[in-house]
């Protein structure tokens, strides 16, 4: 089809002119329909795609300020080096929680879980070495506990 | 005496249905279907909220009746040109699905529905990355490449475009547009055959679907995890509706009702001021045109709308458009991640086609097969909801092009 003649009835689709009863289409106004079709389709959405993008980058914009604002309220709201008044002592503190314990809480549930497996079926398992996962791997860097919630999330779709 | 009798027994008998089933079995056939349809629907749970109601207008529309004023459906009023008379014989004559029916063709059915659609909608993964407008409108090539197609079997510019829509994987855009172009027109197709079609392919998208994804991407492009997306605020999600009905309703005025319909819907819902018309809409509005919708259009599912060439041609049709929107989309979000250096994994951009949320879950399950830790399901939402947008402003420029 020559290049003139389609341009001609892109513009002639522009004001409606395919009788709906008409049969059949001949060549160039299938290909007018289908090209003028998608193009205006792809147009329309590429110019949401450019305003909403500009909308994203204003509002980023604008609670970037806000945020650095509020920072600077907080900074200035922070207590001199002034020395404090003395105030009566705290009770002691909870004794802290070390990582060290944490894993080794880890370390024992795991192996209380083997444990249970080995009595379920007649094996003797023994654990050894527990590994940290990196977080480059794959993960997201998300713990195992995150990794499940996000699964129970989506598992309903 | 008796004679007597004899005559009000045969008058009995010639306007009962079952003289008229003798005379007609051609209707046994489209009952036993429908009883297929309510199986698939209440045992096999097939879109049973859609497919239920369907089942059951084919079953009403199809029981025989020798009086027209006994049927509860008349076929030949919906091949007529709309006029002030003819809208006076559906009211006065029409039996109950023919009053019902004028929901949707008189197009107030699929805006209603888009409105419903619109509350339940969360634009967030669009606005987070706009980007996937692109895939959206990828998918639409399924409607145009389908238009050519029919063009080329020999159909009318109105068929072409009844038909080509269904491969905009949206159920109200399809009956919206071919309420519109087969009114009055010179086919033997009819909204009722192009509905039941595109609802049965969006039934049918976990299994269209993943075939295509598979066979257009390589299992390391499935595996490509994205980054999270940023979360919009309340400003942005409130301003984009409004956005998005003016560039549609400007470029493409025919969009405007349902475009606009759909971001209606939107803002009530991100306004947050209005949970009570938010809750109706999302509920009992969206319920009760469900119904009325369904049986509806499941009552023009008569025999000699469906035993037909065109109903087989709408189907075979049909299923490429669907393969093609599909296919676009794929194609166009491996483009993007070639661009990109590798950060967009293709298998959202087939939830390009509208069918939400189905067409995203296809993608989220499609990753997670090949990566269980990958989630795509907030990626493939962006494209998701920029299909719906996408295959309405399709809709308008079918409208805008083909005279009807």
């Amino acid at each position: 089809m020559h290049p003139l003649l389609l341009a001609n009835h892109l513009v002639m689709l522009a004001g409606g002119s395919i009788d709906g009863n008409k049969r059949p289409l001949d060549n160039s106004e299938r290909w007018g329909v289908t090209l003028a079709g998608l193009g205006i389709v792809i147009a329309a959405l590429a110019l949401l795609v450019v305003i909403i993008f500009l909308f994203g980058k204003i509002f980023d914009a604008i609670n970037a300020k806000q945020k650095a604002k509020e920072a600077k309220i907080a900074e200035q709201k922070k207590p001199k080096n002034t020395p404090a008044p003395v105030k009566k002592a705290p009770p002691a503190p909870a004794p802290v929680v070390t990582k060290q314990e944490d894993d080794e809480e880890v370390i024992a549930v795991i192996s209380a879980v083997v444990a249970m497996m080995s009595e379920q079926d007649g094996k003797i398992y023994k654990v050894t070495s527990v590994k940290a996962v990196s977080k480059n791997n794959g993960f997201s860097g998300r713990s195992a506990w995150a990794m499940d919630g996000r699964r129970q999330n989506v598992s309903p779709f | 005496m008796l004679q007597i009798l004899q005559d009000i027994l045969a008058g009995l008998w010639e306007t009962s249905g079952l003289y008229a089933l003798t005379s007609s079995p051609q209707q046994l056939i489209m009952i036993i279907i429908s009883f297929g349809l309510m199986y698939l629907a209440i045992v096999k749970e097939f879109e049973p909220l859609l497919l239920l109601p369907i089942a059951f207008g084919m079953f009403l529309s199809n029981l025989p009746a020798v009086l027209s004023e006994d049927m509860i459906f008349h076929a030949e009023y919906w091949n007529e040109q709309q006029s002030v008379d003819w809208l006076w014989k559906v009211l006065h004559d029409g039996g109950l699905l023919d009053k019902l029916y004028l929901g949707v063709k008189l197009q107030i059915y699929p805006c209603l529905i888009f409105l419903g659609i619109g509350t339940m909608t969360d634009f967030g993964p669009l606005i987070a990355n706009p980007k996937s407008f692109l895939l959206g409108a990828a998918a639409q090539g399924g409607i145009f490449f389908t238009f050519f197609a029919a063009a080329c079997l020999g159909m009318s510019a109105a068929e072409c475009g009844s038909i080509a829509i269904i491969g905009g994987a949206d159920g109200p855009t399809s009956i919206y547009v071919s309420s519109k172009l087969l009114d009055g027109a010179d086919s033997s197709l009819n909204t009722g055959t192009i509905a039941l079609a595109a609802y049965t392919y969006m039934a049918l998208v976990p299994v269209i679907q993943p075939p295509l994804m598979r066979l257009l991407t390589t299992k390391k492009e499935r595996e490509i995890k994205m980054p999270q997306l940023r979360t919009p605020s309340k400003t942005e999600k409130i301003i984009f509706p409004v956005a998005v009905t003016l560039v549609v309703a400007l470029l493409v005025p025919s969009a405007g009702a349902l475009v606009g319909m759909l971001m209606f819907g939107n803002i009530l819902k991100e306004s947050g001021v209005c949970a009570r018309l938010v809750d109706t809409a999302q509920n009992a509005l969206m319920n009760i045109v469900t119904i009325f919708l369904g049986i509806s259009v499941g009552a023009t599912t008569t025999y000699s709308n469906v035993w037909n060439l065109e109903f087989v041609k709408v189907l075979g049709l049909g299923i490429i458009a669907f393969g093609l929107g599909t296919c676009c989309g794929l194609l166009l979000a491996k483009v993007m991640n070639w661009l990109s250096g590798g950060k967009v994994n293709p298998l959202i951009g087939s939830a390009g086609v509208s069918a939400v949320p189905m067409a995203a879950r296809i993608s989220q399950k499609e990753g997670a097969r090949v990566d269980p830790t990958n989630f795509l399901l907030m990626h493939a939402m962006g494209p998701n909801v920029a299909g719906v947008i996408g295959s309405a402003v399709a809709a308008g420029i079918l409208l805008s092009v083909i005279s009807y």
